[in-house]
């Protein structure tokens, strides 16, 4: 019996000789040395594989201890581009008939991603950043007026002053007001012979900064 | 040990055994040589015979391809349909480096797949994808049907190269060699004038459509330039599946074609939002709610975490009106917002009526159902 039983065994169990004392005394409980990581077959291997989901996972999560814990599932994930927000789909989108549906039909909020109609006051708090503001303000004069400054004195009236006394963007004074080509030529090398200053270290930040900028425009950040 | 049974055996193998026993009547020596493998020695043998004075062929001829066991092998790989002879197959493995003249190489079979592929791509692309840019289309031609993409699937199809071509190596192999200037022009386009300024100075993208070749690369006039040896590879492994397809087309026709097409290069998956490169994301996003008469975008923060610390994240919305457009997360404010734009821009291109959509050759099947428009969008923002 004994010798069958050694027989049947896997060598690799038959290496140890406490698990061989095991065997011989049938009455001592197995202690397995080696741990045996197939169930013997794909069945059993599969049953004992199974393990129930997180009960994060599961549909209701109104319980307060699930409310409590720090896992949420699914986890907060980027929002996915294939997910057409509402006034991005045409007129004829078959999903644009089925929110406008589902939102006349005054459901709270008919679609995850997009926000539905809204009082002002629900939005999140607006950014402070800035952004084109047009005014409209200038005429003909002003902008003759600008010409003529930057001309005759662009040391003092520089893009930043004429921007403030116009009350315009830096950009529009760049463009109706360029400065002489030979002060332009000056701030170069004014800026050349600055940059010749810089040490390795600032050179090296000043790169990283403009491949960390291009990488985010990649979508890689 | 299984038995072997050749009842079971697909025709395209007892087809390829039973002319290899032609082949072998016509040319007692054959009968002696081993053959469906690459040794070289049948050439050995040859040499007494009077063919001895003739210069050896730069491929190997294609009376030897019924003996091939690779040709044979791929054939059934592919499962291709037993209209299109062994022959064709191997032809369509012979490269013009190797043997130039083009009754022999693969190149005529090449152009004539190159041009079904992207047909088939395009239709594809500007069906499921109507509002994808100029550049990005262009790219994702390449990324579907570009020299790099065809060489992966003619590696996994089983092709392999010859070391060297010659007259000697087995018809299975694919015979090309680098270094070898470009006889037959399969690039068609228009050479531009401003060609000669060099390849920094390059037009818009609206004049590629009709200037230019299907991927939008310009057509050189005087020397071609030289591609590396990687880049020479592709075009050889390329070729091979663009003359597959170009055989099945001229044996089975369009039906056959188009579900290889869509079976091996359509089938193919590409994430077309990898592809994108913004410059000005907000004013870009700006842009397009003014030409579509949205309200403009405004950035809204819609959580915050440790403004204070290290590591903040920032998550910010694009709304606009009431609308949200699109969401980013960031380590700074600037940063998310930029992000968020990026992700309504995405949003915005990658609109797609459904994954069935029907495309133009659809028309082409019996018994099609009456054709509806797809949606046509006004084209790029800026």
């Amino acid at each position: 019996m004994d010798l069958r039983t050694l027989f049947v065994r896997p060598a690799s169990q038959l290496l140890s000789p406490l698990r061989l004392l095991a065997i011989t005394k049938p009455s001592a409980a197995p202690l397995p040395l080696i741990p045996s990581r197939g169930h013997k077959t794909t069945t059993r291997t599969k049953r004992a594989l199974k393990i129930a989901p997180h009960d994060s996972f599961l549909p209701s999560r109104t319980s307060a201890a699930a409310a409590d814990s720090i896992i949420y599932n699914p986890p907060s994930s980027e929002a996915s581009p294939e997910h057409t927000p509402f006034i991005f789909l045409p007129r004829n989108d078959p999903r644009r008939q089925a929110i406008l549906r589902l939102r006349s039909s005054g459901s709270g909020n008919p679609t995850a991603y997009d926000s539905s109609v809204t009082a002002e006051a629900d939005l999140p708090p607006e950014m402070r950043y800035k952004r084109r503001q047009p005014k409209y303000n200038l005429t003909k004069e002003h902008i003759e007026e600008m010409r003529r400054l930057r001309s005759e004195d662009p040391l003092t009236w520089s893009v930043q002053k004429l921007a403030r006394k116009f009350e315009c963007s830096t950009v529009f004074v760049q463009m109706a007001a360029p400065a002489p080509p030979e002060h332009l030529q000056w701030l170069k090398a004014k800026m050349d012979r600055k940059m010749e200053r810089w040490g390795p270290k600032r050179t090296q930040a000043r790169e990283d900064r403009k491949r960390r900028a291009e990488m985010l425009y990649r979508g890689e950040l | 040990m299984k038995r072997i049974r050749p009842s079971r055996w697909s025709g395209q193998l007892l087809q390829a055994r039973c002319r290899a026993g032609i082949a072998a009547t016509r040319q007692p020596l054959f009968l002696a040589v081993r053959c469906q493998s690459t040794s070289p020695a049948t050439t050995a043998n040859e040499s007494s015979d009077l063919d001895s004075q003739r210069p050896p062929l730069p491929a190997p001829s294609f009376d030897r391809a019924a003996q091939s066991a690779k040709l044979a092998a791929l054939h059934a790989r592919l499962s291709l349909p037993r209209k299109i002879p062994l022959q064709t197959l191997a032809r369509a493995l012979v490269t013009p480096s190797a043997d130039a003249n083009p009754n022999f190489n693969n190149s005529n079979l090449a152009y004539l797949g190159s041009t079904i592929i992207n047909y088939h791509v395009y239709e594809y692309l500007v069906c499921k994808w109507p509002r994808l840019p100029m550049a990005i289309l262009y790219e994702a031609l390449r990324a579907y049907a570009g020299d790099a993409s065809l060489q992966q699937i003619a590696r996994r199809w089983g092709v392999e190269s010859a070391a060297a071509p010659g007259e000697e190596v087995d018809p299975g192999l694919l015979q090309w060699k680098a270094g070898e200037e470009q006889m037959v022009n399969t690039r068609w386009g228009y050479i531009r004038a401003e060609a000669a300024k060099g390849q920094a100075w390059r037009r818009g993208l609206s004049s590629r459509v009709v200037l230019d070749d299907d991927f939008g690369d310009q057509v050189s006039s005087s020397e071609p330039e030289k591609l590396e040896y990687s880049g020479l590879q592709s075009e050889a492994f390329g070729s091979v599946v663009r003359a597959v397809i170009g055989a099945i087309y001229t044996h089975c026709g369009r039906e056959e074609v188009k579900s290889f097409v869509k079976s091996h290069i359509l089938s193919r998956e590409l994430d077309l939002s990898k592809l994108f490169e913004f410059k000005l994301p907000t004013r870009e996003l700006a842009m397009l709610c003014a030409r579509e008469g949205f309200e403009a975008p405004v950035a809204r923060l819609e959580s915050e975490t440790g403004r204070l610390s290290r590591t903040p994240v920032y998550v910010v919305g694009i709304y606009s009106g009431k609308e949200k457009l699109g969401e980013g997360a960031g380590p700074s404010l600037d940063v998310a917002r930029r992000k968020a734009s990026m992700a309504s821009l995405k949003a915005w291109y990658l609109y797609s009526p459904g994954n069935k959509v029907r495309v133009p050759s659809d028309m082409m099947e019996e018994g099609a159902r009456p054709w509806t428009a797809p949606y046509i969008d006004i084209g790029e923002i800026i």
